[in-house]
């Protein structure tokens, strides 16, 4: 009987024994070997700031900042903030361990903390690569390619040069808003979009501009702030609204809330840090690379000394860039659009009218042509190099490579004559349109 | 092979290519694309397939004349069922088909009906083992108290009220004046019976299958036949709602066990000449009906052929139930996903039979077998038809989604926690961490774990009587999965990762396809335990490979995607019906076109026609 | 009876996938590394030049098999070279495909083992591939193209996804210099890397299973126009990602561009789309390859049943495979020589056999090729 029934079916049972062991040999010997790659989550951790500094015993001090496993994480809400507590002996802090070795390369301190921690570090859900400004200066380029090229490290990481030591940054890269620290520092990238204070430097855009022959790298500027710019008020003092914020980073006067201030760029010749900008000037510069979404700008009233209006500027569209060489100058037109809410005006004049805001855009246009071509004029002259990538329109003029090359762009970048063009459009005015003046008994 | 073999040779034996005979493979003929108007275009068909449906009319026929309940055999054959199955070439025989053989040929002798009273009823006796057994009934009375005669029938089986009022009450009333006289003389019964079918059957074989069929034999002296009644009459359950195939909006009728009735349900739903239903014996103890049904100017002949061939030919003593004969007239017995769409809504069948389908009914069973069919079917439900198009459009998505859901979720969890973890958001990573933290296992335990006690649950839960099966299976769950998290079993991720793989599974509609993906899910967690993403690719390689290497009768499993045929509009999408003009191309149906182009005539007429009610008085 | 192995049928669209996957594969391993290393940015176009030479040499071969209708290129060997020359060069396109196969796998593998699996060794890995390989090759060329239909979407969906995902890094400017490292070189290599596109060639061996010459012309032409189209867009994406500097580093340009996509903090990480589509494609690829070198092998020996074959081809397509010792033996010799160098076995040995049939004036129509049919088969009884 069933040797009938078999005898209908598709396969001989001999054959299905045969495949069954096969399959079973194979699945036993995947099982066995399979294994070799598997790593469960909490095995691992996950650093997710990369710090590096200087070594004194070593080539470099690399410092790693991994979340910790524990429920809740530690302080809470940590409202006030700066209250020194830059960690235990364990360096724990905030839902967050910062460890720190020094070592001669980047993988080999991992190595050395895989050892003395208990569990791997794994890079690939690092979020922030930190040099201190010291290191940056001297050339990050010997230890960004084991970076490119490690498999674990992922190129959508930030690019961070801070003023003082790395170590000291990270410590402060602390979640005051929740526990979530991998937000948190998320986050606080996409404020790039709204303030235009420092550029988001992906690791990927950092490595590609450092190898680039259209143009130079940069990085976010980034420092520790102790809080101490706070001068105590005097009686009788004030000061005048200071619009131009040409300030560094960590040197913001303010109090409370995280300590760590993204504020600035820091400028690459090659792999090596040559200068910063600042607040003000980045935002020139991303407006001219296209990078600049919104922000708001305060001016002050030029029609009233004194008093100031602010502005929401918004790009209107990526700046149309022309480069050609004329007699072997290289030449570059950028033009741009930006357009402009009013937000305030202390003045309470009336630039919003028709017959006061041709004008009004006139000025802002020689307002921000000015600040965009001191900012180009600031790194020709200071730093001589090309964060701007006008390489990248410059090349066309050139057939091959071997010409582009040869013409090495960024050596005749300092000789290149730059023309800016800004058109503003004054759109809106906010919730009001023409604004009444205040009566006092003091009526001018 | 001989006896005497090292354990090399053997093991050489295993792995070396051993040339094996495989049956080949049924496909369907192709016909040309382009001519699919008419019955005319498949002119490679034509031949084959014109005579086969006119055999099968003439067969119809004279079943239809000769009786309902009759097998699709011929009256002239009378040589016995065991004698044809004798002749089967070269194949050794099994124990089986011996037996069969054997008591063919003792009852060869006494299978003649004698003209003789006490030998015929000695034959009766003898064939369903009297005295031991008591369920056959003998009835001697005399016909006008002159003739010798005999009625039997088996207990239960037959409608007791059908024998007493219309077969034994006219031939007790009827005065012995009018009986011709002599022994042999001939006897008008057919006009004095009054059921409604009536068979004079000279074979005691066939006496005794219409006697098992609950029909009552006569008998009369002298006569050279015996005949059978119709009186079937068993206690047969009533048709109800459908168990596993609830829907809202449509009928709320479900097959029952009694094939007459399942016939009689396609029937009024199919109201068609058109419509024909073949019968097959299959199981050479239990003589099971199985029925075939399909439209006869809509089928692809060449289909039929094929599934009455593998019904015939199937040798088995007992056939239980329609998952038997689905197993055993299946392509690919081995195929982990089902190529039979099985349902037991005879509104579901009706509309597979009229897009040129076959349904086969298993007498006994409450469920139709549909072939063929490609994947798409076990995707839909009854109630796509009645719904928007959209509504169900939308549906059907959910479901594939859950398919994938149910299919592929543990393994793709399990790959890129344990492999990938790069893929995974920090956030969520690091509080897949924070909730690993305190879980001994690894996260294939883990897996393991959750996806057996799961199917415990499912398990149980149809062992448990009643209602309280359901409502334990879900608290179960709940309970569970609550307890093993907060002794740190199990992460709570995976409770949800187990929860929602079970509800996708839940969500497919065809009920053997949900047990297939039960176990490719389990195929797919080991390949994404092994090696990861890496080993998630190779096994879904591995598995289309086999979905496109799948016929069903034929049909390409995956006809709606490879190899492509023409495309339907009733696949994941359903277009609204209006625009479903053609039936599926895949299934070379003899007639493609369903419906004109224009479906809502009314659309371009005027508006304000006036239309009289449709009456029959129309003069 | 012998019986040549029964190859089934399948029509143009599974035709046209199984050869567009065959084609494309390669994107996904160190072919844009290799080209944009030669030609910097110039790249993108060149891989253009080498399809118009494709074209070109597909034509070619469309005369030769338009000369002996109804014939494959095996039995177009056959009929023209007379059967022991034809048979040589059978079985040399049977070890090529072999080779093919080998290395593609190593390939594979090496990439596989640098990007996803650092730690497994890669016998496993192998191994596991060879474990799907064999099953696809044991089902035969139609399951293969039917399993390549169905991955066709997927495959292509991937690409399509990574590269529109990947928009916001695409700097065109950085496809400037146009002319790259010289037109000259750009056309010196655009017409060489025609070998990139040669496994069209394998079209003409299965051409009975394609319906015919017809179906054979169409497939080739739009299956190439449309690898190069695609390695065309994939090139300049990749370039504008990158530039032509750090494009030339990366080993897999294609990987790095599914993991430099980034959009918020939750839709990042997508490199999974990749290593799917990129695991789909070389299992396809490569067992096509495999089953060409089964079935050329087959065809030459007149065997009728390639499965008892398939352990042992699996054993030498992993030593193949295991062949190299490092990366730069697999990059530096055996890619480079498939990808620049084959079309002098793939192009030139029809061309050659063309040339031949020229000079002698051989022609085979359809009784010719019923008459070689019959003298394999009865060659076939003698053996």
């Amino acid at each position: 009987m069933a040797k009938t029934k078999m005898q209908n079916l598709k396969m001989p049972v001999k054959e299905i024994k045969v495949l069954a062991y096969v399959l079973l040999l194979v699945f036993l010997a995947l099982f066995l070997a399979g294994c070799y790659d598997a790593k469960e989550i909490d095995q691992e951790v996950y650093a997710l700031v990369i710090g590096v500094d200087k070594g004194v015993n070593n080539a470099i001090r690399i410092t790693f900042q991994v979340p910790t496993y524990k429920d809740g994480g530690q302080g809470g809400m940590g409202g006030g903030g700066g209250d020194g507590d830059n960690g235990t002996e364990t360096g724990e802090l905030d839902g967050t361990v910062v460890a720190t070795v020094e070592a001669p390369s980047l993988i080999e301190a991992i190595n050395i903390l895989n050892a003395t921690s208990n569990r791997m570090i794994s890079l690939s859900h690092a979020k922030m690569l930190v040099f201190s400004e010291e290191y940056a200066r001297e050339g990050v380029g010997r230890y960004i390619e084991p970076l490119a090229r490690f498999r674990e490290v992922r190129e959508l990481m930030r690019v961070v040069v801070c003023r003082g030591k790395a170590e000291d940054f990270i410590k402060e890269n602390k979640p005051v808003i929740s526990q979530n620290i991998a937000k948190d520092i998320e986050l606080s990238y996409l404020q790039s979009q709204n303030t235009g204070y420092f550029r988001d430097v992906f690791f990927t855009e950092f490595y590609i501009d450092l190898l680039s022959p259209y143009g130079q790298p940069t990085a976010i500027y980034a420092g520790v702030n102790e809080f101490d710019q706070m001068l105590d008020s005097e009686p009788g003092l004030s000061a005048p609204p200071k619009t131009y914020l040409d300030i560094k980073p960590g040197l913001i006067p303010r109090k409370g809330g995280n300590k760590k201030d993204l504020f600035g760029t820091a400028v690459f010749d090659g792999d090596r840090m040559v200068g910063s900008l600042n607040p003000e000037e980045t935002r020139f510069f991303l407006m001219s690379i296209g990078e600049f979404e919104r922000s708001y700008f305060t001016l002050e009233d030029q029609n009233k000394p004194g008093y100031i209006y602010v502005l929401e500027v918004t790009a209107v569209s990526k700046p149309r860039i022309k480069a050609r060489i004329a007699d072997g100058v290289p030449v570059i037109d950028l033009s741009l659009e930006l357009d402009a809410d009013l937000a305030s005006i202390q003045s309470r004049i009336n630039y919003e009218k028709s017959d006061l805001i041709e004008g009004f855009e006139a000025y802002l246009e020689s307002y921000f042509q000015k600040g965009i071509k001191n900012t180009i004029e600031k790194t020709q002259k200071e730093f001589g190099t090309d964060i701007f990538q006008f390489g990248k329109k410059i090349a066309g003029n050139f057939r091959t490579i071997q010409e582009f090359e040869e013409y090495n762009w960024l050596k005749h970048y300092p000789e290149a004559e730059i023309n800016v063009n800004v058109k503003v459009n004054v759109r809106r005015s906010g919730y009001f349109y023409e604004t009444h003046h205040i009566f006092s008994t003091k009526l001018e | 092979m001989k006896k005497e073999q090292s354990i090399f040779a053997k093991a050489l034996n295993l792995i070396t290519y051993k040339k094996t005979s495989r049956p080949e493979t049924f496909v369907l003929p192709e016909t040309d694309e382009k001519g699919n108007m008419s019955q005319n275009s498949n002119s490679q068909d034509k031949g084959k397939g014109g005579q086969d449906s006119k055999t099968l009319t003439q067969n119809q026929d004279k079943q239809n004349l000769s009786g309902k309940a009759g097998n699709g055999a011929d009256e002239q054959r009378v040589t016995g069922v065991g004698l044809q199955k004798r002749r089967i070439p070269k194949k050794p025989l099994s124990p089986s088909q011996v037996k069969a053989a054997k008591a063919a040929a003792d009852s060869e002798k006494t299978d003649e009906v004698k003209s003789d009273y006490d030998s015929n009823l000695e034959a009766i006796k003898q064939t369903f083992h009297l005295p031991e057994n008591k369920d056959l009934i003998i009835r001697e009375f005399k016909i006008g108290k002159k003739r010798k005669a005999f009625l039997c029938y088996l207990d239960g089986m037959a409608d007791k009220n059908i024998i007493n009022e219309y077969v034994l009450s006219p031939l007790l009333n009827m005065p012995g004046s009018v009986l011709p006289e002599g022994k042999s003389s001939a006897l008008d019964l057919e006009n004095i019976i009054e059921t409604n079918d009536v068979k004079k059957l000279k074979s005691i074989n066939k006496v005794t299958a219409e006697i098992l069929k609950g029909n009552t034999a006569l008998y009369v002296d002298g006569l050279d036949y015996i005949l059978t009644c119709e009186s079937i009459g068993f206690e047969k359950r009533g048709v109800e709602t459908p168990k596993s195939e609830a829907i809202v909006k449509g009928p709320q009728e479900g097959f029952s066990e009694n094939l007459r009735t399942n016939i009689s349900l396609l029937r009024r739903i199919i109201r068609n000449k058109d419509l024909v239903t073949e019968f097959f014996e299959i199981g050479e103890q239990s003589s099971t009906t199985v029925a075939v049904v399909y439209l006869q100017n809509i089928l692809n002949p060449a289909i039929l052929n094929e599934v009455r061939r593998r019904l015939q030919s199937i040798k088995t003593d007992f056939l239980l139930s329609v998952g038997m004969l689905e197993e055993l007239i299946e392509d690919n017995p081995y195929s982990i996903v089902p190529t039979i769409l099985t349902t037991e809504r005879p509104d579901r069948a009706a509309a597979n039979i009229m897009e040129g389908r076959v349904a086969i009914i298993v007498d006994g069973s409450p469920i139709a077998l549909i072939v063929p069919v490609t994947i798409n079917a076990l995707m839909h439900s009854s109630e796509d038809a009645g719904l928007k198009w959209y509504y169900t459009t939308g549906l059907r998505f959910i479901r594939f989604v859950a398919f994938a859901t149910a299919v592929l979720l543990p393994g793709f969890y399990l790959a890129l926690t344990t492999f990938n973890h790069e893929m995974i958001p920090t956030d969520l990573l690091i509080a897949i961490a924070k909730a690993k933290e305190n879980v001994p296992f690894p996260t294939i335990v883990e897996v393991l774990l959750m996806e057996l006690g799961f199917e415990l649950i499912r398990e149980a839960g149809v062992r448990i009587p009643g209602i309280i099966g359901n409502t334990l299976g879900i608290i179960g769950a709940l309970i569970l999965g609550e307890a093993a998290v907060s002794a740190n079993i199990v992460s709570p991720v995976l409770i949800i990762i187990v929860a929602a793989t079970g509800l996708s599974n839940f969500a497919i509609p065809n009920y053997s396809l949900a047990f297939g993906v039960r176990v490719l899910r389990f195929y797919f967690i080991l390949a994404g335990a092994f090696l990861g993403f890496y080993g998630l690719a190779l096994a879904a390689v591995l598995l289309v490979l086999m979905l496109v290497n799948l016929k069903s009768f034929g049909i390409p499993f995956l006809s709606i995607v490879a190899p492509r045929s023409k495309k339907g509009k009733d696949i994941v999408i359903r277009w609204p019906l209006w625009l479903q003009e053609s039936r599926p191309d895949f299934l070379n149906p003899q007639d493609r076109q369903r419906q004109p182009e224009i479906t809502r005539q009314w659309a371009q007429e005027d508006p304000n026609k006036q239309v009289p009610a449709p009456s029959d008085s129309k003069e | 009876m012998v019986r040549i192995i029964k190859e089934g049928k399948f029509g143009f669209r599974e035709a046209f996938a199984l050869l567009t996957i065959m084609e494309i594969t390669k994107i996904f391993y160190t072919s844009p590394h290799v080209i944009i290393k030669e030609l910097g940015t110039a790249a993108w176009y060149a891989t253009l030049i080498s399809c118009l030479t494709s074209l070109l040499f597909f034509g070619l071969v469309y005369l030769l098999l338009k000369r002996f209708p109804g014939n494959d290129l095996y039995q177009v060997f056959e009929a023209a070279t007379g059967p022991k020359l034809g048979k040589i060069l059978i079985l040399i396109f049977g070890v090529y495909f072999l080779y093919y196969a080998g290395v593609n796998m190593g390939e594979f593998t090496i990439i596989l083992k640098v990007y996803s699996k650092r730690l497994t060794p890669t016998e496993i890995l192998t191994v596991a591939f060879l474990f799907v390989l064999i099953a696809q090759a044991y089902v035969g060329l139609e399951g293969i193209a039917r399993t390549a239909y169905v991955f066709f979407f997927f495959i292509m969906g991937g690409l399509l996804l990574i590269i529109l995902l990947a928009i916001p890094a695409y700097e065109l400017d950085y496809l400037k210099p146009w002319l790259g490292y010289g037109l000259d070189k750009t056309i010196l290599i655009g017409i060489l890397r025609s070998s990139a596109y040669d496994e069209i060639i394998v079209l003409a061996i299965i051409i009975n299973s394609i319906h015919g010459l017809k179906n054979f012309k169409k497939v080739g032409i739009t299956c190439l126009i449309f690898t190069g189209l695609t390695f065309s867009i994939c090139l300049a994406c990749i370039l504008a990602a990158f530039q032509y500097t750090v494009a030339s580093e990366h080993l897999s340009g294609m990987f790095q561009l599914s993991r430099i996509i980034y959009y918020s903090r939750f839709f990042q990480r997508v490199e999974a789309i990749f290593l799917f589509i990129w695991v789909f494609a070389s299992l396809i690829t490569v067992s096509l390859a495999f089953y060409m070198a089964l079935s050329s092998y087959c065809r030459a020996f007149k065997i009728n049943n390639h499965r008892p074959l398939l352990l042992p081809f699996a054993f030498l397509a992993f030593t193949v495979a295991s062949w190299p010792d490092n990366v730069a033996e697999v990059l530096e010799i055996h890619v480079k020589l498939i990808r620049q160098y084959s079309f002098l076995i793939l192009y030139f040995l029809p061309l050659l056999v063309l040339a031949w049939s020229l000079i002698t004036g051989k022609k085979g129509g359809k009784a010719s090729g019923e008459n070689q049919n019959a003298k394999l088969e009865n060659a076939g009884q003698g053996n």
